[in-house]
């Protein structure tokens, strides 16, 4: 239990300086990796905005995929360097060599992609200064790193979609999931990492923790379609109203951390955690909620323009929801007390409410000969990513570039290439990247197969 | 155990934030394990014409406790008031560090052996610690507590017929511990 306990303190610490996740999920996509994460398919714009569903393929394009598998190199690296994951004792809590900053790096940025240049480490020293009863720690330069927001990851996604058109009205059902883990540095901790003060009498540092997961179903009715216009100048909108189906949900939130005694050394210790955890499983009484979606997207030409909002008002119900309490102060490690661990069952069958984030994107798409320009802008509820990229046609070959600006306002850079041959495509893509415990830059090398 | 987990935390908080290739340097305030306990003072009596030398008792200093980690280097660095009361001679301070009260007197546990200074009459000479500590005694800051002990050691050579008397009072004392990158 300690090491987990240290390790979620210490998880939210190591990767909070990095972690900015894509809003968009985990890019499997080499082909979008390439042009520094842009959709520029109008597949990926269905997703965000409901107008894409009418708008015609570009002329000079070439066709969707079908289907596009990542090649996992990354993974094949990864487990040469843990064969025996099981039993490596960076990834098992009980052992000593436990390394949770490693275990969450590793789950925040799943190594499904090439490290090709991991991203350089600082390297100035840390000092700590130790008395009879003080404690200061001075981490230099890399203060800097140590999260002064709230970081984590979250992706709202619509796994299946299936349904039937008829003249531009589509009745169908979306699967939809929703999930978000986020941290924050308490005022304490933050004052005495980032701003080296001297740690307090009785006093708690501790860490914000905050998860959710919840999905379920949504039958829909949608509608897209051209209101002016021809295919050469048209003006495309689409709307679609959701009731949301609620199969389940988890959440929770609390603190975790460590109550330091007075005189500071004689606890030193005292790892302590509390959580609020509210769920309705699988079983109970569906959620439900209604939201909606609209976009229109402008085709003048060679020029593409599009916005689209999605997931307007969805709030979800749900009836049957329980509450528990739970609570955790091991004094054993300062060898004051005993260790208390409970968890009480709170109110059950009770109602609550939770909200889907509304997404908005903005996208530019401008189609000449064998070059494709594009650009857009999402949100996903945790601040604004902006693309820029493109892709010139040469033959069999394919030329991609792009660059980002994530929510953390860094700018990453992209570029790749692809292969096709009749129906089958082989694209690899470059992207820079601070997703790992630094300042600067790393590149992951993707590849991805194409079947179209 | 009690303060082993605290080391890991701050050690684990220097990977997280410095990510890693750096050092983990630990400033021990030492002196402040000492000061008002009266084991910062080691009183002298030495009759003319012999050496002998006295100590403090030994001291409890609590550490971080860093595990496996690899201790590089410990550099002392403090300052000690010699006050003389009566005679002449000379008057050298060493520095014993172990894992436990006792062991503090064993010969193996002599860390840092300050050289000596001539002191006379009723005056008071100030002397500086500072050196690295030998090399054996490392692994002893990666545990959660040492002990320490000072000793100073007086000769009041002849033709002295005075004897030399006096305290070696600590006034300042520092251990600068430099920390390898293995942390976990």
């Amino acid at each position: 239990m300690r090491p987990s306990f240290v390790g979620a303190g210490l998880v939210a610490l190591g990767v909070g300086c990095a972690t900015a996740a894509d809003a968009q999920g985990v890019l499997t996509d080499a082909r979008r990796i390439g042009m520094g994460g842009l959709g520029l398919e109008q597949s990926s714009l269905r997703r965000f905005n409901a107008a894409y569903r009418a708008v015609p393929a570009r002329s000079g394009q070439r066709g969707q995929p079908k289907l596009t598998i990542p090649i996992p190199l990354g993974l094949v690296q990864f487990l040469h360097d843990h064969p025996h994951i099981s039993k490596d004792p960076a990834f098992n809590r009980d052992s000593a060599g436990f390394d949770p900053v490693l275990v969450l790096n590793t789950v925040l940025n799943l190594p499904l992609f090439l490290e090709v240049k991991k991203a350089p480490t600082p390297t100035n020293d840390v000092v700590f200064g130790i008395g009879k009863d003080s404690l200061r720690a001075n981490l230099g330069l890399t203060a800097t790193l140590v999260p002064q927001d709230q970081f984590g990851i979250s992706a709202s996604s619509r796994p299946l979609d299936p349904g039937i058109d008829i003249k531009g009205v589509r009745v169908g059902v979306m699967g939809w999931l929703h999930d978000e883990l986020q941290f924050q540095l308490g005022d304490k901790l933050l004052g005495f990492l980032a701003d080296s003060q001297q740690a307090a009498h009785n006093t708690t540092y501790d860490v914000l923790v905050h998860g959710m997961v919840q999905g379920g179903l949504a039958p829909t009715v949608s509608y897209a379609g051209r209101i002016a216009g021809d295919t050469a100048l048209g003006l495309y909108v689409g709307g679609a109203l959701h009731y949301y189906l609620g199969v389940g949900y988890f959440r929770t939130d609390g603190t975790a951390g460590d109550s330091i005694g007075n005189p500071i050394f004689a606890r030193p210790l005292n790892p302590v955690g509390q959580t609020v955890t509210r769920y309705s499983k699988a079983g109970n009484s569906l959620g439900h909620g209604v939201g909606g979606d609209v976009g229109f997207a402008l085709v003048t030409g060679p020029i593409e323009i599009g916005v689209g909002v999605n997931d307007i008002g969805a709030t979800i119900t749900w009836p049957d929801t329980r509450t528990d309490t739970a609570f955790y102060k091991d004094s054993t490690v300062a060898g004051a007390g005993p260790s208390v661990a409970y968890s009480r069952p709170g109110p059950n069958h009770v109602e609550t409410k939770t909200k889907l984030p509304v997404s908005y994107i903005a996208n530019l798409a401008y189609t000449v000969g064998k070059t494709t320009l594009g650009a857009d802008v999402l949100n996903t509820g945790r601040g604004s990513l902006v693309h820029v990229g493109g892709e010139q046609r040469v033959g069999v070959f394919v030329l991609r570039g792009g660059v980002a600006r994530d929510q953390r306002k860094r700018m990453e850079f992209g570029w790749g290439g692809g292969l096709r041959f009749g129906g089958l495509g082989l694209d690899l893509g470059f992207w820079t990247h601070t997703n790992s415990l630094s300042n600067q830059r790393g590149i992951t090398m993707a590849t991805s197969l194409s079947i179209y | 155990m009690k303060v082993k987990w605290l080391g890991v935390l701050l050690l684990s908080a220097a990977v997280a934030a410095a990510c890693g290739q750096g050092r983990a340097i630990f400033n021990v305030d030492v002196y402040s394990f000492l000061q008002g306990t009266g084991k910062d003072t080691v009183s002298y009596f030495v009759p003319a014409g012999v050496s002998a030398s006295a100590s403090s008792a030994p001291q409890k200093v609590n550490l971080p406790g860093v595990g496996s980690s690899l201790v590089d280097s410990v550099r002392a660095f403090g300052t000690a008031d010699l006050r003389n009361a009566t005679g002449a001679g000379t008057i050298g301070l060493q520095v014993y560090l172990a894992a436990d009260s006792a062991g503090t007197f064993n010969p193996s546990a002599l860390a840092l052996t300050v050289p000596t200074k001539n002191v006379s009459g009723t005056s008071t000479t100030a002397d500086t610690i500072r050196g690295d500590i030998s090399a054996a005694l490392n692994a002893l800051f990666t545990k959660s507590q040492l002990w320490i002990r000072f000793q100073a050691t007086a000769s009041n050579p002849p033709p002295s017929v005075t004897p030399l008397q006096g305290k070696a009072v600590l006034t300042s004392l520092l251990l600068t511990v430099i920390i390898e990158d293995k942390f976990f």
